[in-house]
């Protein structure tokens, strides 16, 4: 009756993948913008790994799809915030680069 | 039948394809380059949420991420200097490059460990049962998500205006 498809584990492990390039990208990239993309790709990683789950565990309510819709949410307010934040610290020092942004160090 | 070759196909290409943008994204020494190769694995992870059978978080997917978001990171990529002949990465590079791949292996070998299921409904979509779940039992959060956006706008709105008073 239902047609097999691709194992839910290789959704899961290209999730991973997903998840730790963008990781990655956090973690060595200068600019500012490179890493806020890289967050959004981090998200979309664990919006990969939601729905696999969510369409071969889940009940039939769909809950996974439901934290998926608020993450997308909470993704539009941080990428929104979090482009004030670089342009606000780019009009106070001219640099976008995070090494170079540490006046509240100490 | 034990395996669909045409699902299988189109999970081989989708995979490569978001792999490939992602470590784009991460390597390419422009910053516009990376925002479009953002764009390209956003809609390249919209085609696995089809796959999945989840055709209305694919739709969401395409407007918020491929319009709103990109339009929203391509806007910053202006508003901010490309310094070409910079130094890419920090200098914790080589630390964070071990660290990650060192964390991948073992994620990716506990990705399998899963087991597998059959799907819930073969076809029909997800938008009824979303919608059911959405606005009955998580309306209270549905309508606290909308506060938090209308929080975040004027909180944007703050900080970039911050000096003009």
């Amino acid at each position: 009756m239902t047609v097999s498809v691709v194992p839910l584990g290789w959704f899961i492990a290209l999730s991973a993948v997903l998840f730790f390039i963008a990781c990655a990208g956090v973690l060595m990239r200068r600019n500012a913008v490179v890493i806020l993309m890289c967050v959004e790709l981090m998200l979309n990683a664990a919006n990969l790994a939601f729905i696999a789950f969510s369409r071969r565990y889940g009940a039939a309510d769909e809950r996974g799809s439901v934290f998926v819709v608020f993450i997308f949410v909470i993704a539009a307010a941080e990428v929104a915030v979090g482009l004030a934040i670089v342009l606000a610290a780019y009009k106070n020092r001219p640099t976008v680069d995070v090494d170079e942004v540490r006046v509240l160090k100490g | 039948m034990s395996f669909d070759v045409f699902h299988g196909v189109l999970f081989g290409v989708l995979a490569l394809a978001i792999v490939a943008g992602a470590l784009a994204v991460v390597l390419m020494p422009r910053i516009t380059q990376s925002a479009l190769f953002m764009a390209f694995t956003f809609l390249c992870v919209a085609g696995m949420f089809v796959l999945l059978g989840a055709e209305t978080m694919a739709a969401f997917q395409v407007l918020i991420y491929v319009g709103a978001i990109t339009v929203l990171i391509l806007y910053g990529v202006m508003f901010t200097p490309q310094r070409t002949g910079h130094a890419l990465f920090q200098t914790q590079t080589p630390w964070a490059a071990i660290f990650v791949a060192g964390l991948t292996l073992p994620a990716v070998v506990f990705a399998f460990s899963f087991r597998d299921a059959p799907l819930i409904r073969e076809f029909g979509g997800d938008l009824v049962p979303l919608g059911t779940s959405l606005f009955g039992e998580y309306a209270f959060a549905f309508e606290i998500a909308s506060v938090l956006l209308l929080a975040a706008m004027v909180g944007a709105i703050v900080l970039v205006k911050r000096d003009e008073d």
